[in-house]
């Protein structure tokens, strides 16, 4: 093993995030500012975390008291890697399924003097630079500096290097899920013929969605100190699954059998190992291996005439938006947009099936107004910087800046619609909501999506970013942020005139005994609808010259 | 250097910089109609930034174009209608099959059903494409892509080809199919603008040749006005490429390597 490769390849890794729209990369000098913020804050956070909770319990007079709160700490230590465990898992998942189809930056160790097993040590360990390698610098330098105060210091010590162990574990599980999924699905589009599309995405979507039921039944409705007592007593009960034989051993340690301590820590070593082997064998039989080519038609070809043309759309612009419907339900990097509408529905359905109540009236409105609208603003501000390098179609096209946004924007709002409809049929079967109730939401998701699909198209457009290596990025990140600031606030302004009809079915809902005057919602609505259309023009005319400027000014 | 006729791409003082990079310095140029015309250069020369001004993709800091008669900065729109372009390195829709791109394509430029279904139908089993067009084109073959890009170049009938490598990647037959239609369309009177690396064929192909160096034109005209202003009479587009831009004398560049 050459180490040195390995850090390279890791530095590859981390050097294919740089490239931002609108930089000349001659003289790229890389800055260490987000770095330093990341993990320097994150430290410098635990750190006071830390010194907070040893000053409290340094504090704390009544020997009672001190006890119970020492001992919570001992309960909390040996559920840390199993914390990190499931986090850094989540994490990295999700940051594989986004990962581009474009391979470009991963080849080129395949032909390079590189082994499979510096291939495969890079790989795991780039996946764990970022916000899970953070996480485990707030919650270490926290557990560390705590554990002065407790004199737990030999404990905190096993505990970190527990964090970091889980971690790795998670992400070379996350490295052969990834090997697997490029062999199974490849064997899977060879047997599935034309219908491969769709065995992706509705595979894709089914993923998604186990994934969230198993994340929310691990958290939905719980707080951290519960998810602590679950995953102690879970891992006492668990204690086969290799997975927590981190947390166990470090549970042993408290306990004071070292023994146990000892074969606990070196069985999770062994198994560590015998994950990574197979993640270098499988890497070895199936990373160079290409996924059979989808054939999506046979026969003639005959060209169709859409309903598109019917709503007025030209067949330029029919054509966009075709092609567009086909790239987000194909390219699997872009099919996590769909994720949050899903958490949207899955995460009040989960507590409802769980809680076995009544489905409260604001568990309904949200869910007829957050998927939809969520998907008007993601869609609307990535679905311009998803054309990646593909966007140079748009440059030589004879399109104008009008039909440019026009075409986009009919895509994200006709998308954001069928979602929103979906959603309110399982809304309304699910709640039986009140008829009042179901029109005034209905009505607020459609302005929503119309207002705010606008604000994110002009932020989309502004702030394209067509960087797809490693993942596409489709929009800079200040003009995200920027983004769903003033979608918040806007949505607060459109839904602001339904206030007072909110706070009064709160009061009959608590049967609290206060009279308010008679809510007109046939007044209020037209209100809401007047001021989302003052906002949808407004922006319309911004993203207008936005695009003109887009337009005239190649990228690529 | 400027012609009196009427021309299909006409430049004047036309310049572009990137920050401290002259990519183009203050060219004027005439394509005639019906005229294939190569662009060679070493790289970086500015070839690229000139097709793209030209398509109006990228606006010149001075200067005047005008393409079929627009101009290109004050109407691109109506240029691009005209045009059909293939970039160096083309990044298709890959989550398309051929046929569906092609489709796309023809949308795009308003074709007829019926028309766009034979143009499409024709390219395909003239590059041989046929059987493959329902593959999603991310299993194609970068020949194969090429031919796609080729195809939507071709479908919409433009007077203006832009073509930057147009055979790169092809197979023989495939490029001489290319090649045979270019000249085909140029008897019609179709301009085609190509830049290229590949002398070879910008000398079998190419009416006029510019040949670009740190943006501006250090010569211009068919092969024996490129020999005369080279004073290389019996000598091949290599020797003269060479020598004008200055970058003739290769052999101790290669026996420096070979030490």
């Amino acid at each position: 093993m050459n180490w040195k490769n390995v850090l390279r390849l890791i530095s590859v890794d981390t050097k294919s995030g740089r490239l931002i729209r609108g930089q000349r990369l001659r003289r790229y000098t890389e800055s260490k500012l987000f770095p330093y913020l990341l993990y320097g804050g994150s430290c410098i956070l635990g750190l006071a975390i830390g010194w907070l909770v040893g000053n409290f319990y340094s504090g704390i007079p009544d020997l009672d008291t001190k006890a119970i709160i020492y001992q919570g700490a001992l309960n909390l230590f040996p559920s840390l890697p199993t914390m990190v465990l499931i986090y850094s898992l989540v994490f990295t998942m999700m940051s594989q399924i986004q990962r581009s189809g474009a391979r470009a930056s991963i080849q080129p160790p395949y032909w390079l003097p590189i082994t499979w097993e510096e291939h495969t040590l890079a790989s795991t360990l780039a996946n764990l630079i970022g916000v899970p390698l953070a996480s485990i610098v707030l919650i270490g330098s926290a557990v560390a500096v705590a554990s002065i105060f407790l004199g737990t210091i030999a404990l905190a010590t096993l505990t970190i290097f527990a964090l970091l162990v889980s971690a790795f574990l998670a992400s070379t599980t996350t490295e052969i899920f990834r090997i697997l999924q490029v062999r199974l699905v490849g064997a899977v589009y060879k047997s599935s013929g034309r219908a491969a599309i769709w065995v992706r995405f509705l595979g894709t979507m089914l993923f998604l969605i186990a994934f969230y039921i198993v994340w929310f039944a691990f958290t939905s409705g719980a707080n951290y100190v519960a998810i602590v007592e679950g995953i102690a007593s879970a891992q006492s009960t668990l204690w086969l699954i290799p997975y927590v034989w981190l947390g166990i051993a470090l549970v042993f340690f408290i306990k004071g059998l070292l023994a146990y301590v000892v074969i606990f820590s070196l069985a999770s070593l062994l198994f560590i190992l015998v994950l990574f082997y197979v993640a270098i064998r499988m890497n070895m039989r199936f990373g160079l291996y290409e996924p059979p080519a989808i054939t999506v038609s046979r026969g003639a070809y005959a060209p169709r005439v859409g309903f598109l043309g019917k709503l007025g759309f030209s067949s330029l612009e029919a054509a966009v938006m075709k092609k567009d419907f086909k790239a987000f339900t194909r390219r699997r990097e872009l099919m996590y947009l769909f994720i949050m509408p899903l958490v949207f529905i899955i995460m009040p359905l989960m507590q409802w099936v769980g809680g076995g109540e009544r489905f409260s009236p604001f568990i309904f409105a949200w869910i007829l107004l957050g998927p939809g609208t969520i998907m008007a603003v993601m869609l609307g501000s990535m679905i311009v910087g998803s054309e990646g390098g593909s966007i140079w179609h748009f440059y030589s096209s004879p399109i104008t800046a009008r039909g440019f946004v026009k075409c986009k924007y009919a895509f994200v709002t006709i998308f954001s619609l069928i979602v929103m409809g979906v959603c309110s049929v399982v809304a309304v079967l699910v709640a039986h909501p009140s008829l009042d109730l179901a029109i005034a939401s209905s009505i607020e998701s459609v302005l929503l999506i119309v207002a705010l699909g606008m604000v994110s198209l002009r932020s989309g457009i502004k702030g394209a970013d067509f960087v797809e290596i490693p993942r596409p990025r489709m929009i800079r990140p200040l003009s995200a942020v920027v983004n769903m600031i003033v979608c918040a606030v806007l949505a607060l302004v459109i839904l602001s005139p339904l206030i007072p009809y909110a706070i009064s079915m709160m009061i009959s809902l608590m049967n609290l005994p206060i009279s308010l005057p008679k809510f007109d919602l046939h007044l209020a609505l037209p209100i809401s609808g007047f001021v989302s259309l003052i906002i949808t023009y407004i922006f319309y005319k911004m993203t207008l010259k936005n695009a003109e400027d887009f337009l005239t000014k190649a990228e690529v | 250097m400027v012609s009196s006729r009427e021309s299909a791409v006409k430049l004047r003082g036309v310049a572009k910089r990137y920050s401290d990079i002259i990519a183009v310095d203050h060219i004027d140029l005439d394509v005639e109609y019906g005229e294939i015309f190569g662009l060679l250069g070493p790289n970086g020369s500015g070839k690229t930034t000139t097709l793209k001004m030209i398509l109006g993709l990228v606006k010149p800091d001075s200067g005047s174009i005008n393409v079929l008669g627009t101009n290109a900065e004050e109407n691109p729109v109506e240029v691009k209608r005209q045009v059909g372009y293939v970039p160096e390195s083309p990044r298709l829709y890959e989550f398309l099959t051929g046929i569906e791109y092609l489709d796309f394509v023809g949308d795009v430029y308003g074709m007829d059903a019926s028309e766009k279904k034979n143009r499409i139908d024709e390219y395909l089993e003239a590059l041989e494409l046929e059987g493959r067009e329902g593959d999603m084109i991310s299993s194609y073959s970068q020949g194969m892509k090429q031919k796609i890009a080729l195809i939507s170049a071709f479908i919409h009938k433009p007077k203006l080809l832009l073509l930057d490598e147009p055979l790169s990647g092809l197979d023989p037959r495939s490029a001489r199919i290319v090649k045979d239609l270019l000249r085909e369309l140029t008897s019609q009177g179709v301009t085609t603008i190509m830049p290229t690396h590949v002398l070879g064929i910008a000398q079998a192909m190419c009416d006029r040749i510019a040949i670009m160096y740190e943006g501006r034109f250090l010569a211009l005209g068919n092969i024996e006005e490129l020999r005369a202003k080279a004073r290389l009479p019996e000598s091949d587009l290599e020797d003269i490429f060479l020598k004008l831009t200055g970058t003739g004398d290769i052999r101790a560049v290669v026996e420096e390597l070979l030490r």
